[in-house]
């Protein structure tokens, strides 16, 4: 079982990316199940054709006997299992103590089954506590992807998200697997994201071009295989799908400076 | 679910048992809701401070011997530390042995509740060993690690490679607001001792592993097993950490509380085929009979145990069948945690006592076998009428109403101040304070001349209950009990 976290900016396109990426996997034939860490719970949206009725943390109150794992754990798209942590709404609690509360439930309750290849965990965008670290401690993912774009604050986000896996990769066994772009045509974005991978000593694991199906088929609660299985875009997804599945690059990230980052993107960022 | 010790975080009582803190009912009712699983807890819109599971889990640990505990908490958390160096100098020195454990807290504030502390707690970990070379080390975690999100794990699987091999350093999954009951912190601190100190065995002894609080019958039990050419081992309080890695090797596992043994018994049972004898507890006849015959089945030497049983009731059973002519229709009401209420319970019918209300501080609708819990199995059979039965989680507000209406002859209670307040109600009450007072047939002879003593002259609650005001109101006394559970209550 691989088990696979994605980071990157708030709005970046994580659950997006993370959801159409499971649907090009499942075409594979492979056996998923996606975590969404995210207290909005809007995580899996696309792949159950709209939001998840109850989340993890909704049976917090239920009896040990009463909490059905059907009733939380539900099959998507393909067969995908979709299971969202659910959390506070903004202002209030803590959730990231949630994430912690909703891995531990979704353990003892014994979604992690041996059948599945691969489990996917989205994570909300800023990783401003410990509890939304909980994905990659040990036992949980050994992959991380970041998903950013040619923009400065995606990028600078990014690196920050990096210094948190490198504290965990020193003590444990998660490596970074590489930066997937999700594309807002900036100007020579592909040299950018490639040049800022490699700075990390990482790579440029995909680049996924920008396309407005992919709107399409989220209002129409749908991934793009889904919504438009011919459509070009459709083999972007399974591309990055490929490309996720053949990885074998796993590194201790390298974050840089704040004037080195800069440093990049006025190389790379401005056109000639 | 079966006792996983894959995670590093046993799961609550809640969610594993089904536990619940609130319930008014009756025996008949609460049984069978707990068998076809209907029952559902009640919340209260009001209640009083209940336990930690917390102070329970370490607790528990700290009873160990030359062991460190490390409370990864604010200084408030670590405050249960002097009542721990009392307990265990005391009883350390009743048994003639020394006890090095300490107890040292981490002291967490504002600054480490913002930029987090893992970094101070792997300092601690390895001046803790350094200064004071424990048997182990036990990191226990509070509110605020959780809150926070401190991956102490990660942190103590690294600074173990810097600890000898030998010395088991690992952390105690104990947050406070995990759990309403503070018997996950019982499972708690069995789950670490499992994981972490019980080794794969070696070879077979002939210890009885006893699982029990503070050993006060020490000598009368192991006069007792060597009749059958066995020995106990007592744990945690004065246990080592040698002892407890062999909890493997014995020959079978036997508890003085369902509630406090259901994990590990389990546990042991599951993971290393150590016979778990989960009848009900040794106290009064009928349970120590069962009890003894449980053993005798699993180690192979019932034939010892019945020729002890028949010796012994020579000795006891006519005494006590005189008592019981004194307290016959007498009428009694129970306050303590399931693992003793349903068990008194038991024993106050056997003395002919009428048990009108047990109220318990919380409810186990099974135990870690996946049954019903032997005590409220063994009323269901034998029980020939039933009684009012109520989870108070601590609520005194509650008992004293109960009391009130009901008036009593006596009220039996087991945790420190609870039998005081229903004095000065002017109820006499006795205190069922050690965990071994009403053990076998001479315990229970014991037990049924205190309670006559206690019954014989009321004038000390009497006149108490005169000359005091306690703080509850006219009204409350004509509430229904269960007055604040939500949806009750007029």
């Amino acid at each position: 079982m691989r088990q696979i976290a994605i980071y990157g900016k708030g709005g970046i396109g994580k659950s997006t990316t993370t959801q159409n990426l499971t649907a090009g996997l499942a075409s594979l034939g492979k056996k998923i199940m996606v975590v969404g860490c995210d207290p909005k719970a809007d995580s899996t949206r696309l792949l159950l054709g709209g939001l998840s009725q109850k989340s993890v943390l909704d049976t917090l109150r239920d009896e040990g006997n009463d909490v059905d794992l059907d009733s939380i754990l539900k099959p998507g798209f393909q067969g995908i299992k979709c299971v969202e942590s659910g959390g506070p709404e903004p202002g209030v609690g803590c959730a990231g103590r949630g994430i912690i509360t909703s891995i531990n439930m979704l353990e003892q309750l014994g979604a992690y089954t041996e059948e599945l290849d691969y489990v996917f965990y989205d994570v909300l965008g800023d990783v401003v506590c410990g509890g939304f670290a909980m994905p990659i401690r040990e036992g949980k993912a050994q992959e991380i992807y970041i998903v950013a774009s040619g923009e400065m604050m995606a990028l600078y986000a990014a690196n920050n998200i990096a210094k948190g896996i490198r504290k965990y990769a020193n003590s444990g066994g998660v490596r970074l697997g590489g930066i997937i772009c999700n594309s807002r045509k900036v100007d020579r974005e592909h040299d950018l994201l490639t040049a800022f991978a490699k700075e990390l000593g990482s790579q440029l694991i995909y680049f996924v071009p920008r396309d407005n199906i992919v709107q399409r088929a989220e209002i129409n609660k749908k991934t793009v295989i889904e919504y438009d299985s011919e459509a070009e875009q459709a083999d972007e997804y399974r591309a990055l799908a490929e490309a996720i599945n053949n990885n074998k690059q796993f590194v201790i990230p390298q974050p840089m400076t704040q004037d080195r980052l800069e440093e990049i993107l006025i190389e790379f960022g401005l056109n000639g | 679910m079966a006792v996983s010790l894959k995670q590093s975080s046993v799961a609550t009582r809640e969610s594993r048992l089904g536990s619940v803190t609130g319930y008014s009912g009756d025996l008949y009712d609460i049984i069978h809701q707990s068998k076809c699983g209907t029952l559902k807890n009640k919340e209260r819109c009001f209640s009083q401070s209940s336990t930690c599971n917390a102070s329970c889990s370490l607790g528990q640990l700290s009873g160990i011997r030359d062991i460190a505990i490390i409370n990864h908490a604010p200084s408030g958390c670590t405050a249960m530390a002097s009542g721990t160096d009392v307990i265990n100098s005391q009883l350390a020195t009743k048994r003639g042995v020394t006890n090095a454990t300490v107890f040292v807290g981490t002291d967490m504030d504002e600054h480490d509740t913002v930029f987090g502390a893992t970094g101070n707690l792997k300092d601690i970990i390895l001046e803790t060993y350094n200064r004071y070379k424990p048997k182990a080390i036990f990191i226990g975690t509070s509110c605020l690690s959780g809150i926070i999100g401190e991956d102490v794990d990660s942190v103590v699987r690294k600074r173990k490679k810097e600890i000898p091999e030998d010395i088991p350093v690992a952390t105690v999954h104990c947050e406070g607001f995990r759990s309403r009951i503070w018997a996950t912190g019982f499972d708690a601190s069995d789950h670490v001792i499992l994981s972490s100190v019980v080794k794969p065995p070696k070879k077979k002894s002939n210890k009885i592993n006893f699982k029990n609080f503070y050993e006060s019958a020490r000598n009368e039990i192991i006069e007792l097993f060597a009749n059958f050419g066995v020995e106990p081992v007592f744990f945690y309080q004065n246990a080592t950490i040698e002892e407890l890695s062999e909890l493997s090797e014995a020959l079978a596992t036997v508890n003085i509380c369902g509630v406090l043994g259901s994990y590990l018994g389990n546990g042991l049972q599951e993971q290393y085929g150590v016979p778990y004898v989960n009848t009900v507890n040794p106290l009064g006849v009928a349970g120590f009979e069962a009890w003894l015959r449980g053993i005798g089945k699993v180690i192979g030497k019932e034939a010892e145990v019945e020729e002890y049983i028949k010796t012994e009731r020579v000795k006891y059973l006519d005494k006590i069948e005189e008592v019981k002519k004194e307290l016959k229709g007498l009428r009694a009401v129970l306050g303590m945690g399931p693992g003793y209420t349903y068990e008194v319970a038991r024993v106050l019918q056997e003395l002919g006592i009428e048990v009108v209300w047990a109220a318990s501080w919380h409810h186990d609708k099974k135990h870690d076998s996946e049954e019903l819990p032997a005590s409220l199995q063994y009323l269901d059979e034998h029980s020939d009428y039933n009684f009012k039965v109520s989870v108070a989680d601590q609520q005194n507000y509650e008992i004293l109403n109960i009391l009130n209406e009901h008036k009593p002859d006596i009220y039996f209670s087991r945790h420190p101040g609870t039998t005081v307040w229903a004095i000065k109600q002017g109820c006499a009450a006795l205190c069922v304070n050690d965990e071994y007072m009403i053990f076998g047939y001479k315990g229970t002879l014991d037990f049924a001349y205190t309670v006559l003593d206690t019954i014989k002259n009321r004038s000390f609650e009497k006149n108490l209950a005169a000359r005091i005001k306690l703080p509850y109101t006219d009204w409350w006394y004509k509430q229904n009990n269960s007055t604040f559970f939500d949806g009750e209550g007029k």
